[in-house]
């Protein structure tokens, strides 16, 4: 058996060995045409198609966020803004109505003012015209009187007290 | 003892067995390949996605071994190739076996020294082409010499022995499977009547569902050691 074997090497079969890298060499060079090459394409292109979806979901995300991050901050804003405006209101009509009160007192006050100096002078008026008629009066009467029973004594009873009057 | 068929042609001796084989297991690789991938698209389907196992499966194997990137793109067709070639030359023999009396026709050509010796010489010149190109002449025989000059005897029967060992292993394997799987159909069959006939049939069938996973498990191992040896050249320790 051994020898049979080393004598069939003196006639080994080399014809195969290239046959075998021919076959190889024709099945790489065809399975790269037909199948391989398209298909690591594919592959390749699938990997870079996910890289791209991948960072533009990422971009997105970041995107969504600053876009919520905005609108809170608007939202919170926009909170703080009613709230300024609530109490400004608050405050204005606050002061509106505190000037509305005072104005009013004022305005009583100077009404009531007015009225006491209108009822004074009135007053005085009043008093003045009365004098002056009381005075009108009492010449009057006093000329009446004068004029029917002043006799010699009371003449000289007013001469005196006008002079005692002087003295004084 | 069978015996095959060799002619000769321009001074060399061709092995029919071997040519029949492996021509046929090419043809099979190529139009399975063609097959599965008639329509690439960019959401694969069923076939497409079959395809993409597989090279996925070999670029790994290429990807763990060889840490060169450049060289990585140049070896993802040759092991995937490899790798699927030496498959179906390993199966051929399990299921199919022409013997025209004792002349045999058809049988896994990897059951023979020359053709893993091929397979095995063709990994060792381009493992030399990927270690040549990769430093040049100079630089890829001192690598004979790294890390320490006395090694140098000893890098280059590594040389031979990872040529024969690569080749050898997954002839032993196959041929191996190839010898007990005659012995149970043809001798254990026959040896004693009806009783020994109906043992052997379960126990060829068991041994070829063994052999088939021998010889996918020697596929796997011949392209691995393979990347593993240019791997080798391609990097500096």
């Amino acid at each position: 058996m051994i020898i049979q074997t080393l004598f069939a090497a003196s006639h080994i079969y080399l014809g195969n060995a290239i046959w075998y890298l021919i076959c190889f060499a024709i099945l790489m060079l065809l399975i790269k045409h037909y199948a391989w090459g398209p298909v690591s394409d594919m592959m390749e292109k699938r990997r870079q198609k996910i890289i791209n979806d991948l960072d533009s979901a990422a971009s997105d995300r970041k995107k969504a966020e600053t876009l919520a991050n905005e609108r809170e901050a608007a939202l919170k804003n926009s909170r703080q803004e009613a709230t300024q405006i609530l109490s400004d209101a608050k405050s204005n009509a606050q002061n509106t109505s505190k000037e509305i009160v005072a104005s009013a007192n004022e305005d009583a006050a100077a009404i009531r003012k007015k009225a006491n100096e209108d009822a004074a002078k009135a007053k005085a008026d009043a008093l003045d015209s009365a004098r002056d008629q009381v005075a009108d009066i009492s010449v009057a009467i006093a000329e009446k009187v004068i004029a029917k029973n002043l006799s010699a004594e009371d003449q000289k009873d007013l001469v005196d007290q006008f002079i005692k009057g002087l003295d004084d | 003892m069978e015996k095959s068929f060799v002619f000769k042609l321009m001074g060399l001796n061709f092995d029919l067995t071997g040519i029949i084989g492996s021509t046929l297991m090419a043809l099979a690789v190529l139009f399975i390949c063609i097959w599965l991938s008639r329509k690439v698209e960019m959401k694969p389907n069923k076939r497409q996605n079959v395809f993409e196992y597989l090279l996925d499966f070999t670029n790994g194997i290429v990807k763990d071994n060889v840490g060169d990137n450049d060289a990585q793109k140049h070896l993802s067709l040759y092991a995937f190739v490899l790798f699927l070639f030496i498959w179906f030359m390993n199966q051929l023999g399990m299921f199919m076996e022409v013997k025209v009396d004792d002349w045999m026709f058809v049988k896994s050509p990897t059951a023979d020294p020359v053709a893993t010796m091929s397979f095995a010489m063709m990994t060792l010149l381009l493992s030399f082409t990927f270690g040549v190109q990769r430093f040049g002449v100079g630089g890829y025989l001192k690598n004979y010499t790294q890390p320490v000059g006395f090694m140098l005897p000893i890098n280059i029967i590594e040389e031979f022995t990872n040529f024969l060992t690569l080749s050898l292993r997954l002839y032993g394997n196959i041929y191996a499977g190839e010898v007990l799987l005659t012995l149970i159909g043809n001798d254990l069959a026959h040896a004693g009547g009806p009783f020994t006939l109906v043992l052997a049939a379960p126990l060829a069938m068991i041994w070829q569902g063994f052999s088939v996973f021998i010889g996918s498990i020697q596929a796997y191992v011949f392209v691995t050691l393979s990347m593993v040896y240019i791997g080798k050249k391609v990097t500096t320790e």
